[in-house]
């Protein structure tokens, strides 16, 4: 009685949602994302982002005519809390649409809940590759860039301008830090780079000098790191304090020089360069357009989790009006192979496993500021398909 | 004779004891409300509360294996969320690569938790008081740092793709992805690992366990083995986290190293704090109120923390036997008043 009674209620409910979606029902988006501990900076990013493409787009008439809703609940960066918010928005609020997850567990827990809901997701900050590779989802999209499009990057940009480089590498001792190394390891290794030795150091290391004769002895002439936060700003000023910074350059993972870290580190993170999918110091007139109007919003710079948040909306506005629809099947075909406008310009949604193709930047710092040294076509940078599911 | 066993181990603090006392009246109220709760909102087609009740009750078994150390043994737990994550990524993995049965996820769940319990309780009970605590805290960071670095295990990503499944009962079958059937079914379990605990704190078991927290020097010279009891109960509470643990991934589908950090552990002491120390019922009622504050405060604002730990630090300072303890006292003397009346009244 029970389990024929509840799809059967279920399936009305859908049907009154979907037959009384008048013109002027809002259309309501919601937004997990952590608001508070760790990564409370991330999730200020996205909400403002989100808020600011939110005023915008309704400014201009909305989706199909009618006004876009965000709804925000915080997800404290654990997915146990992730799952439990995202159904209530699912179930009780009735989103159309859910954004925001940043941790990767996150984003595949809440991809899942998603199936399970029939309705679509899109992460804008999680990196993992599994999102969009093994673990690839028909109901989870990616608008930002993974790792392995940042580590191509990189990769491109030291075979353009160190061709054969040496390199060594040097990781921080954990599961997240030696996938990091070996992902651009195998990146670098295929466009030509030679490696000459690894090395993990615990994470909160004090010391990295103990590594110092290993690095020496294999007289590289790029170093790669995916250390973070102040793991970093030790080894930075400690390489730069036995002089080892000469005649190396420094190349390292998105996360390992930021603006937290950056300051703390001072002349040392000079020549350091990363591959990222977004700098502010872009010279284009669209993302000029969005870091002014960002600026004039919040007196703050947007990063890359404000810009593809930002971008986000705009890919679910156009995934709409191509559909005419926000039901989750035709939503789906709609929003496989589609092109939308971002601050970086256009980006292409891949149909194959749901990973948006974008341009990708190789920055260096220069004196404590991101400049743009080299650009990666999107094509270049994205990998294989390896999502087998769809 | 059970009343001269109870005067003979007379102790300090405990409520009432007697076949029905109040704090089983508690229960069956509380099991009451739950019922009514199901039923209103079954006919709402409200599934969403339906689960997140049932995430209540799941957490309510750590909470409730917190409280069998911290409440009855004396024994302050950092670590529970060890054993609770052990069941559920015991049960994950089993319903994911095994077979998708309930009984042999809940199986191999408590058998790694017993085995699991009975290590860490062995290393744990060499320590006492504060360096219990740290000794608790410590072995789970270990573990909980340990998984979260193993790629066989999902490493930080944890595990999705966990099968929902059907519990077979006898001639009874139910679906974990029906939200009022599971509910219920978790309903019934909460209130059957409640009664076995129960009563097994009102048995000799139990009595030695308060005579160990009420002075555990003392308790040899009675003629029992306080470390063996000792690490009895750890083994119990390990087992039945891990029971509630192995439910976890059969609701939410999913496990991540996120259930064995000290996170989970803590807010397991909270509940049984803001519930009530020693009363086993208590930690269930601070459960279900806890969760349900943390989803409505926390699509209030994003400030929820402090809300919730100005509530936890006001129920310390005016309610220091949580909310079950407050009630208690009054629920005795009403529950005593109608006895004498009754004695009166009678022929």
């Amino acid at each position: 009685m029970t389990k024929a009674t509840l799809p059967a209620t279920a399936a009305l409910a859908l049907l009154g949602l979907a037959g009384g979606a008048s013109a002027a029902e809002p259309i309501r988006i919601g937004v997990v994302t952590p608001l508070s501990g760790t990564y409370a900076p991330i999730g200020q990013q996205v909400r403002w982002g989100l808020e600011l493409a939110l005023k915008e787009v309704n400014a201009a008439g909305g989706i199909m005519g009618r006004p876009v809703e965000l709804l925000f609940e915080d997800e404290e960066a654990n997915p146990a809390v992730a799952t439990q918010k995202a159904e209530k928005l699912f179930q009780v609020n009735k989103v159309d649409f859910l954004t925001g997850t940043v941790n990767s567990g996150s984003t595949l827990a809440v991809g899942q809940l998603a199936e399970r809901n029939d309705r679509l997701i899109a992460t804008t900050v999680s990196f993992s590759d599994a999102i969009t590779t093994d673990k690839c989802s028909p109901n989870v999209f990616r608008v930002n860039a993974r790792a392995g499009q940042q580590s191509a990057a990189l990769a491109e940009w030291l075979a353009k301008d160190k061709p054969q480089a040496k390199v060594y590498y040097l990781g921080p001792d954990y599961e997240m830090g030696r996938s990091t190394v070996a992902a651009f390891k195998a990146a670098a290794e295929k466009t030509g780079a030679q490696s000459t030795g690894e090395v993990f150091a615990p994470l909160d290391s004090k010391d990295y000098s103990q590594y110092f004769g290993q690095l020496r002895a294999a007289r590289p002439a790029v170093l790669y790191t995916s250390t973070a936060g102040n793991d970093t700003v030790r080894l930075l000023t400690q390489m730069s304090e036995y002089g080892l910074l000469r005649n190396l350059t420094v190349v390292g993972a998105s996360g390992t020089v930021t603006a937290q870290n950056i300051g703390a580190i001072g002349k040392a993170a000079d020549g350091f360069v990363t591959g990222v999918g977004y700098s502010a110091e872009l010279d284009t007139p669209e993302n000029k357009a969005f870091v002014a109007a960002f600026r004039k919003a919040y007196d703050a710079a947007p990063d890359l989790y404000g810009a593809d948040s930002y971008g986000l909306l705009a890919f679910y506005k156009a995934a709409v009006e191509k559909a005419g629809t926000t039901e989750t099947a035709k939503l789906r075909e709609a929003m496989r192979g589609l092109q939308w406008p971002t601050p970086q310009g256009l980006k292409t949604m891949r149909a194959g496993d749901h990973q948006a193709i974008q341009d990708m930047y190789a920055v260096r710092v220069t004196e404590g500021r991101f400049t743009i040294v080299g650009t990666v076509p999107g094509e270049a940078a994205i990998g294989p398909d390896l999502c087998a599911r769809f | 004779m059970r009343e001269a066993v109870m005067t003979a181990v007379s102790l300090p603090r405990s409520p009432s004891r007697g076949p029905l006392n109040a704090t089983h009246w508690l229960a069956l109220l509380f099991l009451a409300v739950a019922l009514v709760f199901a039923a209103v909102a079954w006919t709402t087609g409200n599934g969403f509360y339906l689960r997140l009740a049932t995430e209540a009750l799941i957490f309510a078994g750590l909470a409730m294996s917190v409280d069998l150390l911290l409440g009855y043994t004396g024994l302050l737990s950092l670590g529970q969320a060890l054993y609770f994550g052990l069941g559920a990524y015991v049960s994950a993995l089993v319903l994911r690569d095994g077979a998708p049965s309930f009984w042999l996820a809940t199986g191999a769940a408590l058998a790694a938790g017993a085995l699991a319990g009975l290590v860490g309780g062995v290393i744990a009970n060499r320590v006492k008081g504060v360096y219990f605590a740290l000794i608790t805290f410590g072995l789970a960071q270990v573990v909980a740092k340990a998984v979260y670095n193993t790629r066989e295990l999902g490493a930080s990503d944890g595990i999705i793709g966990i099968p929902q499944i059907r519990v077979t009962l006898g001639p009874l079958a139910l679906d974990t992805a029906d939200p009022l059937s599971f509910f219920l079914f978790v309903l019934g379990l909460t209130m059957a690992v409640y009664a076995g605990l129960a009563y097994l704190m009102d048995a000799p078991f139990g009595r030695t366990l308060a005579a160990i927290r009420a002075n555990e020097k003392r308790v040899p010279f009675l003629g029992f083995n306080a470390w063996g009891h000792k690490l009895a109960v750890y083994v119990l509470a390990a087992c039945v986290a891990a029971l509630s643990g192995a439910l976890y991934p059969m609701l939410r589908g999913f496990v991540s190293p996120e259930l064995l950090f000290f996170h989970t552990s803590g807010n397991a002491v909270v509940t049984v704090i803001v519930g009530g120390v020693g009363t086993l019922i208590g930690p269930i009622a601070g459960s279900v109120l806890l969760t349900a504050l943390r989803s409505v405060v926390g699509s209030w604002t994003e400030h929820h923390l402090i809300v919730v730990g100005v509530i936890f630090m006001l129920s310390v300072i005016f309610l220091r036997k949580g909310l079950v303890g407050a009630l208690l006292p009054w629920l005795e003397r009403r529950a005593a008043a109608r006895a004498r009346h009754g004695r009166r009244s009678a022929p």
